[in-house]
């Protein structure tokens, strides 16, 4: 088991956001998360990356507790709704970044740089500016500057939520991809139904703080307040 | 309107602008220049050359003056810059922002006299850290003002971004926040540089006429009739704000930097 969440709680004055709150993800798996916004689901991956602290409850990777361990030692990359691409830096800088943090040989950071822009198919936007690029190729790049250091678990907040339809789509065929390739441990937070259900290995539902998880689509897609069943008569209702 | 009338207006126009600034320069390479002549009986380079050697050196209240903006400059927008995001961040954010304009509800010399025990205390009177204390107390808030509206949820996003990739707090600040806030910390700078640069009322106060900057040097100068040294060390009065307008204008706002 790579993350294994206990009693998770969390506060911010009197409003309950997490409320004692427990899962585990298997290695090299997606758990895709689907709520309603301000449901907790952003303060929750916050959390497990260490951006904010929870008020009770343990987190382990690895079978570790790492509740104290500081951010930038847990090896668990945050990825924002917006790709967040620093804006003084070009495509390759920005991949490179966390690379260059690390302060590995410059020769090395290039090598590796250039094969996950190759990988990303961004080598013609190699040296392109964060605002010359669409929202499809900002948002890979993003992914290329995370997955670059080799995180334990990425943790992904609505990434595709800014996207038209048609990048989005094509943007989590992208993920899909990778995440193979990559053998990704990832946690993927969104607010629709579809892409829960595709990108997910498999899918909790997060409602007032709580989270259920569905180990099985069917289970997903049976359960009353998954709102799957509503969806399905709606269109059944369309076409006859 | 012709082209003509319009190129008119124009020149008059940049005439009205530069005509103090001539004035002042004609008035500095003069020793005689009286009513009702248009020019100067002489023009000497005379003022000029003097200027490392006449009584009360000029040249040396221009480089303290420069020692003491430049330092409340940066002293105030790092500062500010750092205290900006943290009280962005804090929930009595409202109410330091109140406060901050409260040095302003008094003019310089009111506020300056009210505080003056203390820096008497402090020791603080009379020499050029007191003097560069007291303005900081004008600039910081000033600068906390400009800062706290800045840091915003992207900013603050871009440095847990930097964590999570495995940065730490130092390379977060060195490798984006300062970078991508360079033109923000650039233009607070150029602000509490200037309101330091033309203090007067607070300077003289906390300096107790030991601390000579070139503000205090052309209101002496004024105060004597000698309208040639005043006219003299106005002119060097100008040149760092002309300065640094030309460099705004040039690399700031045509977002060069």
């Amino acid at each position: 088991m790579l993350l294994e969440c206990k009693n998770i709680s969390k506060a911010f004055k009197s409003e309950n956001v997490l409320n004692n709150l427990s899962f585990y993800l298997e290695e090299h798996k997606t758990l895709s998360i689907l709520g309603k916004s301000g449901c907790g689901k952003t303060t929750l991956l916050k959390i497990i990356s260490g951006i904010i602290q929870t008020d009770n409850g343990d987190i382990y990777l690895r079978g570790n507790r790492i509740n104290d361990i500081p951010v930038n030692k847990r090896n668990i990359v945050y990825l924002y709704q917006e790709p967040l691409l620093f804006p003084h830096l070009n495509v390759f800088e920005n991949i490179a970044f966390s690379l260059r943090l690390k302060k590995i040989d410059d020769q090395l950071v290039r090598t590796k740089t250039d094969e996950m822009i190759e990988h990303l198919e961004l080598t013609e936007q190699k040296v392109k500016m964060p605002h010359q690029l669409s929202g499809g190729q900002k948002q890979r790049a993003a992914f290329g500057r995370a997955l670059i250091i080799n995180p334990v678990l990425l943790l992904l907040d609505e990434p595709f939520g800014n996207l038209d339809s048609s990048t989005r789509e094509s943007m989590q065929n992208f993920y899909s991809k990778i995440a193979n390739e990559y053998k990704i441990t990832s946690i993927f937070v969104t607010h629709d139904l579809k892409e829960a259900i595709i990108m997910g290995d498999k899918i909790g539902l997060m409602e007032k703080g709580k989270l259920t998880i569905f180990n099985y689509v069917d289970d997903f897609i049976n359960h009353p307040d998954t709102g799957v069943s509503k969806e399905i008569d709606f269109w059944k209702k369309l076409r006859n | 309107m012709t082209l003509i009338t319009k190129k008119l207006i124009k020149s008059l126009g940049i005439f009205l602008i530069l005509f103090p600034f001539l004035f002042l320069l004609g008035l500095s390479f003069s020793t005689n220049w009286r009513f009702p002549s248009i020019l100067p009986l002489e023009i000497t380079p005379d003022n000029w050359l003097g200027l490392f050697s006449f009584s009360g050196n000029l040249f040396e209240s221009f480089i303290l003056s420069i020692v003491i903006s430049v330092s409340v400059g940066l002293l105030s927008t790092f500062t500010g810059f750092l205290a900006g995001k943290y009280i962005s961040e804090t929930i009595i954010r409202e109410k330091i922002i109140f406060l901050s304009y409260l040095p302003y509800t008094l003019s310089p010399v009111l506020y300056a006299a009210s505080i003056y025990y203390y820096f008497v205390y402090f020791n603080l009177t009379g020499n050029i850290i007191g003097v560069i204390v007291g303005q900081i107390l004008i600039t910081f808030p000033f600068s906390i003002n400009l800062f706290t509206g800045y840091w915003n949820s992207s900013i603050k996003n871009l440095e847990n971004l930097v964590l999570t990739l495995g940065g730490t707090k130092l390379q977060s600040y060195l490798k984006v926040l300062i970078p991508i806030s360079k033109r923000m910390l650039l233009i607070v700078f150029f602000q509490t540089f200037i309101i330091s640069w033309f203090e007067y009322g607070l300077t003289t106060i906390i300096g107790v006429g030991k601390i000579q900057t070139l503000t205090i040097r052309v209101y002496q100068f004024i105060n004597e009739a000698n309208y040639y040294y005043a006219a003299l060390s106005s002119c060097l009065l100008i040149i760092p704000p002309a300065f640094l307008l030309w460099f705004n204008k040039k690399y700031v706002f045509r977002k060069i930097i």
